[in-house]
């Protein structure tokens, strides 16, 4: 048994996107149903979300944009640069808490309290750029994360495994030219998905260049090949890298039965990714691995999604 | 959509008397595989291209090669022995679909652009046509593309496009192919400026179209290009 941290904040909530929209919070309530079924919830370690201070959002995003998201959400505004962006009035302050609380998560790993976490956090992060929200995402998370690792804690190498079926086009600019973040992603290929870039020849720029990886995956082609890709591309990678700490962009949206995408992976599969992703992080992290929510658009199947990762992350 | 919106103007040339070790090291220095051969009025008259230099070079498997010999060979070597007369030229006024049928047509690369009295003003080269479709495709920006199958008949591009933007999705492009498994039907290809299409898909799935397999797409099928 490993003990889990666990980022979960009926506030995450609150942050609504209207109507039409996929990214909703009965994901995150989906998602917590399976981790009670199992009766895993009691085994938890809580980690209460506090509001992540401004210093560490500008360690990825400039000090503008933030402050053109925050007036967007004052002035009431209900989208953000994109009717993708769909908002309401608190989704600035709970997108500071996502952050916050995926801090906290980190904090709590490297200081020893727990040994991993787990992130469910909204909205995510994987698509936000330096200075533009995009696909739902607005503060990059998982980069706020990669940031805080290096300037508060000195760790000189972060590992972060993408598998959302979308590609992290924020995460893979922000870090591009960044020898000391390893950014892989294995996604639905950009001629048929969403957001368009994560090819196979984008390697990364510059120092960086070696450092960004890109598994794209045809529609349809399933289990086998994103098995073959994980062992072909990921793990030799890593194994090369040696990241000091993982995080991953966990994204359940490549499952077969969400309408997000076609590249029709089962639930197994999403458990085979995790397991090998635990693998990597006792090898190469001492345990540390955090995994922080991006898509996952099924609410039938987030439950069980969701409840085998979590029980993958505690080693039940 | 007219060549002199997407040709090179800062074109690098030489000129007849240069001989071929010049021009060897300014193709490369520039990265380039033209160029253009203008007299002293910047008249074009004709053009080299790294085939022409190569195949006036000894293979490099040879023990001479780039010996001191060798290059007083090549440096008596003028361009004018070798280049090109009177190359396939295009007018700046041309269009870019003109510039398309002319490379698949001529199998040239490049073409210098010229004014009435053939002066040299650009060049377009397949890099450039690339970029200008990359920019029609609105690949550059995000977005998801989709493919749907629809009859040959009038009305059928409103229909998907109302359906479209009453979702409130901005259109990066659309592209049109004729489909080859019945005559009769058309594929079109709308790229969406969204991560958001599950609604949208549905919707035309309701409305009567059939969504093709992505597997399917062949935007790029081309009669006798089997």
């Amino acid at each position: 048994m490993r003990r889990t941290g666990f980022v979960y904040d009926e506030r995450f909530l609150r942050h609504k996107t209207g109507p039409y929209h996929p990214e909703i919070p009965d994901r995150l309530v989906a998602g917590y149903k399976g981790i009670q079924e199992g009766a895993l919830l009691e085994h938890l370690t809580m980690i209460p979300a506090v509001p992540a201070r401004q210093k560490w959002i500008e360690s990825v995003h400039h000090v503008a944009y933030i402050l053109r998201f925050e007036e967007a959400c004052l002035y009431g505004m209900t989208e953000f640069e994109s009717p993708d962006n769909q908002m309401c009035q608190e989704s600035y302050d709970i997108a500071l808490l996502a952050v916050g609380g995926i801090l906290a998560a980190v904090k709590a790993v490297m200081e020893g309290e727990i040994d991993n976490a787990f992130c469910p956090i909204r909205p995510p992060g994987h698509h936000a750029e330096i200075a533009k929200a995009m696909g739902f995402c607005y503060f990059n998370n998982i980069a706020i994360a990669a940031r805080y690792l290096q300037q508060e804690f000195g760790v000189e190498r972060v590992g972060i495994i993408d598998f959302d079926v979308h590609h992290g086009n924020g995460t893979q600019h922000i870090f591009e030219e960044d020898s000391s973040v390893f950014y892989y992603s294995i996604h639905e290929h950009p001629s048929f998905a969403f957001p368009g870039t994560g090819r196979e020849f984008e390697k990364g720029a510059n120092a960086g260049f070696g450092y960004t990886l890109n598994s794209p995956m045809l529609p349809g082609q399933g289990d086998d090949e994103f098995k073959m890709l994980i062992e072909r591309d990921l793990i030799p990678a890593f194994a090369t890298f040696q990241p000091q700490v993982i995080l991953a962009s966990t994204g359940f949206d490549g499952h077969r039965d969400d309408e997000m995408s076609g590249i029709n992976l089962s639930t197994e599969c999403f458990s085979w990714i995790m397991e090998r992703i635990m693998e990597m992080g006792d090898q190469y992290a001492k345990g540390r691995v955090i995994s922080i929510l991006e898509g996952g658009y099924s609410l039938a199947r987030l439950p069980e999604l969701i409840r085998n990762h979590v029980a993958i992350l505690m080693g039940r | 959509m007219f060549v002199n919106k997407s040709m090179t103007r800062k074109v690098i040339t030489g000129n007849p008397e240069m001989n071929l070790i010049e021009a060897r090291e300014l193709m490369k220095e520039h990265q380039i595989r033209h160029l253009p051969i203008v007299n002293e009025q910047n008249r074009l008259v004709g053009i080299v291209t790294d085939r022409d230099i190569r195949s006036a070079m000894p293979s490099i498997v040879l023990d001479d090669y780039d010996s001191s010999d060798e290059r007083k060979r090549l440096s008596g070597i003028r361009l004018e022995n070798i280049m090109t007369f009177d190359p396939v030229t295009v007018s700046p006024m041309y269009t870019i679909q003109d510039a398309l049928l002319l490379i698949q047509k001529t199998r040239v690369g490049a073409f210098p652009v010229v004014d009435d009295e053939k002066r040299l003003i650009g060049i377009i080269s397949i890099r450039d046509l690339v970029r200008a479709f990359i920019n029609v495709m609105g690949i550059g920006e995000p977005g998801t593309l989709i493919g749907i199958l629809v009859d040959q008949k009038v009305g059928q591009m409103k229909r998907i496009v109302d359906a479209i933007t009453e979702e409130r999705i901005s259109f990066g492009s659309i592209l049109v192919a004729r489909y080859w498994e019945e005559e009769d039907k058309r594929a079109v290809f709308p790229y969406l400026l969204t991560n958001n299409v599950a609604r949208v898909k549905k919707k035309l799935q309701d409305m009567g179209y059939t969504l093709l397999d992505p597997m399917e797409w062949y935007i790029d099928k081309l009669p006798g290009n089997e």
